[in-house]
This record gives C-alpha cells, sequence and structure tokens, in this order.
C-alpha cells in the first residue's frame, strides 16, 4: 500500500455538548493507487459522513486526510474548492445530473469548469462516452432517459477529467437490477482500463461484490476489513454476506 | 387543524414571497394615496377641473386593478405549482378538494389582508407625500396633517378585494378540474423541456429584429388609422414572439457547439436562460408590454412636467393682459382689477394690420410645423397654395385672417415692463418678435418679406428677430408680431386692442373667474368681422390656452392642476407597472430557488468556488432581467422620441428631446436595481450559502 490517500484518526461529531453524536469515530485506513474500495454498514453508520468528509464537502471535526501530500483538512475554501475540482469525480443516488443540459452537455459543462479548450474538450467528452456507451443518447436530456443511462452519464461526468478519486454514494441505491450490474461493470472497467481510484459507499452486498476491498463500518468505527484478493466475485459475495450476518446486516439486500 | 395548517404555510410563504408581499403593500399605498385625490382633495376649493382629476385617476385605477389582478392571479398559480405535491399528498390522505381550496384560499387571503394593512401604514406616509407635491406644483403651501378618511379606505379596499376576486375566481376554476396524478405530477411537467422544431422557431429572431428595424423606419410615417393598427398587432406579436426565437436562438446555438459554450460556466448559464424564456415565454412577452407603457407613461408624464416647469411661465410674461375690440376702453375690466388687487401700472395698446397676409403665408409654408401643407402639390419647394391658405385663415383661427403688426413705441414700453432690454429701430426698419421655440424657424423671414414703408413708395429692411417670451397666444400676435417705426402704422388701421397692468404683490385668487363673468354679456366684433373672443393662439399644439383675460397668478396654477390630472394618473400606472412586471420576474426567480440550490450544488459539486457562484447567479439574474428591459427600451424608445421631438416642437419646452426617454429610463431603473437587489441577495442566500436549519 503506497498510502496515496490517507484517513488518519478522523472524527466527526455532530449536535451540542450535552448532546454529541459522534457520527465518525477515529477511523483510519489508507487507499491505493487504482484501488476499488466499499464502504458497507447499515443506514446511521457513518459511511455517508465519511464519504462526504473525503470528498471536502463537509469537515472533519479532528483528523487529517492527505491526498498524497495534501492535508485537505487544511485547506480554505477557494483551495478546496479548486482542490475538488481538480482530484475528485462524484457519482451519486440522485444522480445530480443539470436537468436543464443534455447527456453530452452534462460532460461537456465538467470539462469547461476546468477551463479546457473547445477541441480537447470535445475529443474528452467524445472518448467517455463511447467507453461507458452512452454516446447514442447524448443529445437527450436526463428526464428522457433511463435511471441506469442517467447514472452513467453521471460516471463520464466524473470520470472525464481522470480524477485521483471516485467517490461514489449508493450509486445503484436508484437502479433496478440489470442496470445495477452494468453500472458496476462499468466501475470495474474503469478501474481497469483507465485505474480509475475508486471509492464507493454502499449497503448492498452485491454492489459491495465488486469492490477489491470492503470496509465494514458500524457505529462510526471500522469494525472489519475484507479482501477480495483471487477469490471469485461469488464467492466473495459469501464472504460479505457472511460478515452481515454475524453483525445482523441487511441480508434482504443481497441478491 | 386545518387553521393551523394555514397559519404555518403563511408563515412560509411570507418569507418565499417577500418580494411580492412588499409590492402589494406598495399597490395598497399607492391606490390609497391616488385615491385620496379624489376624496380627500383640499384643492377642489380652488380649481374648477377637480372633475378631470377624478376622471382620470379612475381611469387609472381600472387599468391598475386589472394588472394587479393579473399579477394575483399569476402569483396564486405560481404559488400551487411549488404547493402542487403538498396539495396531492393531502387529497391522497383523503382531504376533499374543497377543504384543499379552502385551505389555499385562506392562505391566500391572509397573505392579502397582511399586505393590506401594511400597505394602510405606509398609504398615511404617502398620501402626505403627494399631496405636498401637488401644493407644491400648483404653488400652494401645504401644512402636514395625517388622517384617514373613511370613503379612501373604503375605495381601496374595494379595489384591492375586486383584484383578489378576479384573480381567486379564475384559479379556483382550475383548482376544480386537478386530479391527483396531475397535482404530483405538476412540477415534473414544468421541468420538461421540449425541443421541436428549433431551427424553424430560430427563424422568429431576425424576423422580430426585422420587424423591430421596420419600426423604427416608418414609426414616423405612418399616415392612417388601418397603418398603424396594422403596426401595433405586429408590435404586439413581435414582443410575444420574439422569446421564443430567441431561446430556439440559443439552443440552436448551444447544438451546433458555438465557441461560446465551450467557456466557463457559458454552457450551464445559456442553458439555464433558454430554458427559463422557454417555459416563461409568454410571461415575458406581457412583461415587455408593462415595461414598454410605463416607460411611456412616465416620459409622457415627463413631458407635461417640463412644460409646466420651463415653458408655462413665459406663456404669461404679465400679471394680467386682457384682449379686446380695437375700440375697447377696458373700464370696467379697470374697475373689476382695481377691487381685487393694488395696480402699480396700466397700459393699454393697439395691435395693427395692414388687411393683408404676406407674413401670415410666409409663416404657414415655412413654419416646420405645418411642413408642406400649405404648398401646392404638397411638394417641398412648391408654390404657396394660396386659396387653401385664404381659406385655412379665414376658418381655423389658428392665425388671425390678418398680418398682425406693433409700433416700436408700444413694443418697447411693453419689453420696459418685461424687464427686457429696449431694441432701436430706423425709420426705414423692421423685426419680427416672434415665440421663443420658432427663432430657429424664422431665420430667413427678412429675405422673403416685402413690408411697405410709412409713406407706401419704398421698402422696409429686415433688423432681425426678438424672441423673449411676449404673450403671443393671441395676445401680442399669434405666433409672431411685426415691429414697426410708429409713422409705418398710420397707414394700417387698429385690429385689436390690448391691456396689461402691473400688480403689486399677488392677484387675489378669484381675479379670473371675475374677469370671465364680463365677457358673457358683450357681443362686440372687430371692425373687420372677427370675433375677437376667438384668441388665434398661433402653431402650438398639445397644450394650447387661449383666453381674453390672462391674470398669471390665477391661471398658471389652475393650468399646473389641469397639468397634474395628466401626470399623476400617468405616473401611478407607469410605477405600478413597473412594480408588478418587476415582482413577476423576482417571484420567477426565488419561488425556483430550491431547484437552483440543487443546480448550484452540482456545480460546487464540479468544483467551482463560491465566488464564482456568486458572479455566474448574477450574470444569470442580470440576463434575466436585463432581456425584457432592453427590449422595452428599444421598442419605446421609438415612440418616445417620436412623441418627445414633436413635444418639445409645438410646446416649445427648452429640453432636448431625448431627455425625458433618459430621465424615465434611470426613474425606471432606480426601481428596477431595488427589486435586483433584494432578489439578488435572496436568491444567492437561497442558493449558495449554506441552508440554515
Amino acid at each position: 500500500m503506497d498510502g496515496y490517500i490517507r484517513i488518519c484518526d478522523v472524527e466527526k461529531y455532530y449536535g451540542s455538548a450535552s448532546n454529541v453524536t459522534k457520527a465518525v469515530d477515529r477511523v483510519s485506513f489508507q487507499v491505493a493507487k487504482g484501488e476499488f474500495v466499499g464502504i458497507m454498514g447499515a443506514s446511521g453508520s457513518g459511511k455517508t459522513t465519511l464519504l462526504n468528509m473525503l470528498a471536502t464537502i463537509d469537515q472533519v471535526t479532528a483528523g487529517h486526510i492527505f491526498y498524497e501530500n495534501t492535508d485537505i483538512t487544511e485547506l480554505s475554501e477557494h483551495a478546496l474548492s479548486e482542490f475538488r475540482k481538480n482530484n475528485l469525480g462524484f457519482v451519486f443516488q440522485d444522480y445530480n445530473l443539470l436537468d436543464t443540459l443534455t447527456i453530452e452537455e452534462n460532460i461537456v459543462l465538467a470539462l469547461t469548469l476546468q477551463g479546457e479548450r473547445k477541441k480537447e474538450t470535445q475529443d474528452k467528452c467524445r472518448r467517455i462516452m463511447e467507453l461507458l456507451e452512452i454516446d447514442a443518447i447524448k443529445d437527450q436530456f436526463p428526464y428522457q432517459v433511463s435511471g441506469g443511462q442517467k447514472q452513467r452519464c453521471a460516471c463520464a461526468r466524473a470520470m472525464v477529467n481522470r480524477p485521483k478519486l471516485l467517490l461514489a454514494d449508493e450509486p445503484t441505491g436508484a437502479l433496478d437490477s440489470h442496470s445495477a450490474q452494468t453500472l458496476l461493470e462499468t466501475f470495474v472497467n474503469l478501474n481497469h482500463v483507465l485505474a480509475a481510484t475508486i471509492l464507493m459507499v454502499t449497503h448492498d452486498a452485491f454492489s459491495a461484490s465488486y469492490c477489491s476491498r470492503i470496509l465494514f463500518l458500524k457505529d462510526g468505527k471500522i469494525f472489519h476489513e475484507l479482501m477480495r484478493g483471487e477469490k471469485s466475485r461469488k464467492l466473495f459475495l459469501q464472504d460479505i454476506l457472511d460478515v452481515l450476518s454475524l453483525t445482523g446486516g441487511e441480508l434482504s439486500n443481497a441478491r | 387543524m386545518l387553521a393551523k395548517l394555514s397559519l404555518r404555510n403563511v408563515k412560509r410563504s411570507v418569507r418565499d414571497y417577500m418580494v411580492y408581499l412588499l409590492t402589494m403593500t406598495v399597490v395598497v399605498a399607492l391606490m390609497y394615496a391616488f385615491g385620496s385625490l379624489i376624496f380627500q382633495n383640499e384643492l377642489t376649493s380652488y380649481f374648477d377641473m377637480v372633475d378631470l382629476m377624478a376622471v382620470m385617476i379612475i381611469l387609472a385605477t381600472v387599468f391598475i386593478v386589472l394588472i394587479v389582478a393579473w399579477l394575483i392571479h399569476y402569483m396564486v398559480r405560481f404559488m400551487l405549482e411549488k404547493k402542487s405535491t403538498e396539495f396531492g399528498i393531502y387529497m391522497l390522505l383523503g382531504m376533499p378538494k374543497k377543504t384543499i381550496l379552502r385551505l389555499y384560499m385562506t392562505e391566500n387571503i391572509i397573505l392579502g389582508g397582511l399586505a393590506f394593512l401594511a400597505g394602510l401604514f405606509l398609504s398615511v406616509l404617502l398620501q402626505q407625500v403627494l399631496a405636498t407635491v401637488m401644493f407644491s406644483m400648483v404653488r400652494m403651501e401645504y401644512h402636514l396633517h395625517f388622517s384617514f378618511s373613511r370613503e379612501t379606505i373604503l375605495t381601496t379596499m374595494l379595489c384591492y378585494a375586486g383584484c383578489y376576486l378576479l384573480a381567486l375566481l379564475r384559479c379556483g376554476w382550475k383548482f376544480r378540474k386537478l386530479n391527483i396524478h396531475g397535482l404530483m405530477n405538476a412540477k415534473r411537467q414544468n421541468e420538461e423541456i421540449k425541443e421541436k422544431n428549433e431551427e424553424v422557431k430560430r427563424i422568429l429572431l431576425p424576423i422580430s429584429i426585422i420587424f423591430i428595424l421596420l419600426f423604427w423606419a416608418c414609426f414616423g410615417h405612418l399616415t392612417n388609422a388601418g397603418e398603424i393598427v396594422l403596426f401595433l398587432i405586429g408590435l404586439v406579436l413581435t414582443i410575444y414572439l420574439f422569446y421564443l426565437g430567441l431561446s430556439a436562438w440559443i439552443i440552436c446555438y448551444i447544438r451546433k457547439k458555438g465557441n461560446g459554450i465551450y467557456r466557463g460556466g457559458n454552457l450551464f448559464l445559456l442553458r439555464q436562460f433558454a430554458s427559463k424564456v422557454r417555459t416563461m415565454q409568454f410571461t415575458m412577452g406581457t412583461l415587455t408590454a408593462l415595461f414598454t407603457l410605463a416607460l411611456m407613461g412616465s416620459s409622457i408624464a415627463l413631458m407635461f412636467n417640463e412644460y409646466e416647469n420651463t415653458a408655462l411661465d413665459g406663456k404669461f410674461p404679465f400679471d394680467v393682459q386682457i384682449h379686446g375690440s380695437a375700440e375697447a376702453s377696458f373700464a370696467q375690466e379697470k374697475k373689476v382689477i382695481d377691487q381685487a388687487a393694488d395696480v402699480s401700472a396700466y397700459y393699454s395698446y393697439s395691435i395693427y394690420t395692414d388687411g393683408e397676409n404676406q407674413v401670415n403665408t410666409w409663416m404657414l409654408t415655412h413654419l416646420k410645423d405645418w411642413g408642406t401643407m400649405f404648398r401646392k402639390g404638397q411638394k417641398m419647394d412648391a408654390e404657396p397654395d394660396l386659396e387653401e391658405i385664404e381659406d385655412f385663415l379665414q376658418n381655423d383661427g389658428v392665425y388671425y385672417p390678418y398680418d398682425t403688426y406693433m409700433g416700436i413705441s408700444d413694443y418697447n414700453h411693453l419689453r420696459e415692463m418685461l424687464g427686457y432690454e429696449k431694441v432701436c429701430l430706423r425709420a426705414d426698419e423692421y423685426l419680427v418678435q416672434v415665440k421663443p421655440r420658432l427663432e430657429s424657424d424664422v431665420q430667413e423671414i427678412g429675405d422673403s418679406l416685402k413690408l411697405k414703408n410709412a409713406a407706401g413708395d419704398g421698402l422696409l429692411s429686415f433688423a432681425g428677430i426678438a424672441s423673449e417670451p411676449f404673450s403671443q397666444d393671441g395676445h401680442n400676435g399669434a405666433d409672431y408680431v411685426v415691429i414697426v417705426p410708429d409713422a409705418v402704422l398710420s397707414r394700417m388701421h387698429p385690429y385689436y386692442a390690448e391691456l396689461v397692468a402691473d400688480i403689486k404683490g399677488r392677484a387675489a385668487s378669484g381675479l379670473q373667474k371675475k374677469l370671465d363673468a364680463l365677457t358673457l354679456n358683450t357681443d362686440e366684433r372687430t371692425p373687420i368681422g372677427h370675433d375677437y373672443k376667438d384668441l388665434c393662439y398661433g402653431s402650438d399644439t398639445i397644450i394650447t390656452y387661449a383666453v381674453v383675460y390672462a391674470v398669471r397668478d390665477n391661471l398658471i396654477p389652475e393650468i399646473k392642476y389641469m397639468l397634474a390630472s395628466l401626470i399623476i394618473p400617468l405616473f401611478y400606472i407607469g410605477l405600478v407597472f413597473v412594480c408588478v412586471a418587476v415582482t413577476v420576474l423576482s417571484v420567477q426567480q426565488l419561488g425556483d430557488s430550491s431547484k437552483y440550490r440543487f443546480r448550484y450544488d452540482v456545480l460546487a459539486k464540479l468544483g467551482m468556488g463560491k465566488p464564482e457562484r456568486g458572479r455566474l447567479i448574477f450574470k444569470q439574474l442580470a440576463a434575466y432581467y436585463l432581456c425584457p428591459a432592453i427590449l422595452a427600451m428599444i421598442i419605446s424608445g421609438k415612440m418616445i422620441l417620436f412623441i418627445s421631438a414633436r413635444f418639445v416642437d409645438a410646446t416649445g419646452v427648452p429640453a432636448y428631446s431625448g431627455s425625458f426617454f433618459a430621465k424615465s429610463i434611470a426613474l425606471f431603473f432606480g426601481i428596477y436595481l431595488v427589486y435586483f437587489a433584494v432578489t439578488y441577495v435572496g436568491f444567492k442566500r437561497n442558493t449558495v450559502e449554506p441552508p440554515v436549519s
């Protein structure tokens, strides 16, 4: 592990002094370059809070988060938005696409905000759309396409800038099983072809089985870690289900 | 429970629709203040023309009630759309439609009631301001005293309730047709962007622009009513179709991947703008029409205002001036004046004529006002059409049928009374005294006139033009009087007589009426058969004031009051129209802020910093606010510039004709800026700032 992204003793508290909720409680782990890491846990386990802090859209109460040598907990608001622009890509459960823009334009916008030139923008946009197989629907508006297509568009937008880290928060949450499978294969593809580093939060064992490593979160703490290694996905899924059944996790989501 | 729900909804709405509430408050205050001009007008006792003011205010109020009803209707519908999901859930839970309607109406009526109460407080203040303005307009002193009039409150309430009734009736009807699915989907339907045949729709933009250019080129040359109506229909169509064309053009530009969309947040901005304009195209058109009317109303009000502030004083340079037949002794009049005022000097004199009309002919063929009307074939350099001129002079009463002359000694005496320098005239010279506004038109008059000298064996030579205010609306000639050496008058005969008086202090307020009473029983005619009561006021149009008895201190306030009954309703309409239109713009943006918060959040996640988002919001709002304003300015600009040029020519107001347009734009943008600032701050708070929990 080369410590590409290091999370050191991160804590996040909510509430007033008399009534403190520890959403994330002294969590430390590292993510290597090109890794596909999943974070699992039940509702309220703190997984989304953790992701938000990694995504720089929420501040830590204590602890540090390093991206290579940059400690993002020390950055100013302006520096953070610059950092976000240059290093991070997001995929959320509710797609977060702009409804006034077409699929292609949603991707183009991410590039123009980076100050890319027209030619490069068009090239990059075309390549990523081909890779994610959404070039056929590029002129459609988000409301005209399916959830799976929307989510792939969100992936394309997140990946088009080649971010250091792709953050995905329950990306399959709103998708049917077939679309979810396609999307997860897309993630794996991105992970292999583009060597993208991906951090995915999910409470769904099936989704998690596509990761190479899984961190299990409970009450704001990491209580278990699973490595896929050379195992097949099915075996890995079984391992995950075993862990979940131990902790009373959400078996109903296993498919 | 229902009352609680209503109240909670009101609380939320007050925050979300602050701008709307503020506008309604201002509207109530304006309604009350202007209504008070009918019921609490303390000037009624001084003037005869009060009825005119009442009629104009009522007329303006009718327009305002309609527009405000439109605003309320718009807002009620808009809020219904925002609440559609909530109402859908109520229905799903089994609440009858009637109850929901009652809930919603209660909420709206409470909102309206709040604005009404707030407006009443503001109105007391506004009424005092208006009264002070009115009194100072007619040069009287006003002492502040706060009062409420039952009639005014009642009328304001009725008008206000009328607006609500009109608006709510239409909404209730719409409400009845809704079903659960419709309510739950109302929002979603709104967001769908329908792009069809954009390439075709796009053509509407150049067509609109061409029509506007055509409008600029042709507006001054429209001659008959048919053409004007045709142009107006075209204009209304242009206003509405312009926005359809504009959004289609932007969409096509984005689709064509123009270079502009690859810079920063432009793509986002353009898409946002295009979709907003597309969904709002009809409203945008209506707003443009409202802005156009408001700009025109305030410009015309400014014109009249300028007139009463500048040109009016010059119209009555003498304290008292009386027009009489050639033989008039003015004994009766002097008696009346002496009773009412302390006269320091009288001066009576005659205006002469030689029974010809070469000066009249020259004026009719050379003044800009007449154009080519009196030339043969209506061509520029054609000969004067003498028959037409003769007919006009005898029947139209604009100019005296024969040329008017004055002796130099009378002239200098009058000049002295007015505080002007005396002029010297040699025995073989003449000069022409004209209204100030005609000075540039008559520069070449000396080249053409051939006036005989005293002996009748030679010609007088032209010594120049004088153009100080000299009471030339029928008293000292109509438009002009030719000043000649006294000896020349011996070959002419007196046309009519004039009496002027200098008064110490101010004339008593009823003097004019007492003098007017004298004319009722006289029937004298001038030696040439001209009824001397018919003053010929010259080429002035728009505002003409020909009076046999002119008592300056009585007339000027009266005319000012009359003008005020035009100016005030025009400003009233302009003000309300602008406020209503800007409110719709503001509410449209603020009401959608939850949708925009999501969009700006996405931009933040894509790495756009807060200051950049702030700038983007500014650009988005500015484009959205400026678009209808600029179109309205372009359209009204031509009409206002045309009308004001005519106005300046016709009334002799010493102002640059573009100044009225410039001033009303300044006024307009004053109000605009206030609303823009409020919207910008609110919008930014709702979208980029972290939500307040």
